[in-house]
């Protein structure tokens, strides 16, 4: 796998900023404008890397994972702390946060829902620009340590090289920063047409 | 005479395609999701080596020996004859190889051929698996303790596991 260069990681950073403005504008949607999205960083580690530099260690997180199948492919990782999570959540159902230390049903689907408005947004961005379908799996509610769901989100791209492409989005909520996170890792395939597609 | 200050025991990290090498009382700690962690421990020195295996097979790859099960399981007894412990005493367990997504078959897998993979390859060094906690869908947090020779699994929502 060729690393990408400086050019290439500009032209990538935009058009990542660009599918990530789209997310955004969707989450205000979804979040009657409370939350919006910004683009972080787009990096390339070695895959042993990846834990430490996201320092998701043995955090316990929630999570929603989507996965895109097929050739050119990836995993999305929604990540929350849990007050935040809840309380979003708790805005979504238009009800009090639960006191129950189990997410509810309920809260769960609220959480897989705005993890699929959000990857749905961000894969049809994407989609726009390869002119190639990306079609992400039905979300999947995790609550476990961070590194562990890594690990399998890693596996896609850990078969073929020894780097990974990591594309990492912040949350606000107004003006304040969330702990949260997106991020998206995708497969070697996806990566250099998108990389071949900048570059044009 | 005022009283030696006992060091705390050292906590080793071994992070994905590592392979770390403590003596006891320390510890070494790592979190498998579909990694393999094997942890291989000699009772008498107390020497302990846990290595965090991502894939099956390195197919000629170069990387750190620790990254594969064809590679990792060489790698751990190599460094136990460098130290000159090569007798079969060693206690063998394994833990992870989860597929946490809870996918059905396909290249997500990995979790399971890991598992047949490090099984294999401990089988060929001829060495036996004295306690496993391996598969279902959720991680693991693993700690090998040197000085007893444990294997503690830890995984949310369940009572802790000491193999």
């Amino acid at each position: 796998m060729n690393t990408i260069d400086q050019v290439d990681r500009t032209l990538l950073q935009q058009l990542f900023s660009a599918a990530t403005q789209d997310a955004s504008a969707a989450m205000c949607r979804w979040t009657n404008g409370q939350i919006s999205l910004t683009l972080d960083e787009i990096s390339e580690l070695p895959i042993e890397e990846v834990s430490c530099s996201l320092d998701l260690g043995d955090s316990l997180l929630t999570m929603v994972a989507l996965t895109l199948q097929g050739e050119l492919g990836g995993t999305m990782l929604l990540t929350f702390d849990e007050q935040n999570g809840r309380d979003l959540a708790a805005s979504l159902l238009n009800r009090p946060r639960a006191i129950s230390p189990e997410w509810t049903e309920l809260e769960r689907s609220a959480l897989n829902e705005t993890g699929n408005i959000l990857g749905c947004a961000y894969m049809n961005a994407l989609t726009r620009f390869l002119d190639a379908e990306l079609i992400p799996s039905p979300p999947y509610f995790l609550q476990d340590f961070g590194a562990s769901v890594l690990e399998q989100a890693l596996m896609t791209q850990a078969l073929n090289c020894d780097t990974a492409t990591i594309c990492r989005t912040t949350f606000r909520r107004e003006d304040r920063a969330l702990d949260w996170n997106v991020l998206f890792l995708p497969t070697q395939a996806l990566r250099d047409r998108l990389v071949n597609c900048v570059a044009e | 005479m005022p009283c030696a200050t006992l060091a705390e025991p050292v906590c080793h990290q071994a992070g994905m395609g590592k392979i770390v090498l403590a003596t006891g009382p320390g510890t070494i700690t790592t979190v498998l999701g579909s990694c393999v962690g094997i942890a291989i421990f000699h009772p008498r020195t107390h020497q302990g080596l846990l290595a965090h295996v991502v894939l099956p097979s390195s197919s000629g790859r170069v990387a750190t020996p620790g990254k594969f099960a064809d590679t990792a399981v060489p790698d751990m007894l190599k460094q136990l004859a460098s130290l000159g412990i090569c007798d079969s005493s060693l206690i063998v367990k394994i833990a992870g190889g989860s597929n946490m997504f809870g996918l059905p078959a396909g290249p997500m897998q990995v979790g399971e051929s890991n598992l047949a993979a490090v099984e294999a390859a401990l089988a060929k060094a001829k060495l036996r698996i004295a306690g496993r906690h391996v598969g279902g869908n959720k991680g693991r947090r693993v700690t090998l303790d040197c000085q007893a020779g444990s294997y503690r699994v830890e995984v949310v929502g369940a009572d802790v596991v000491i193999l």
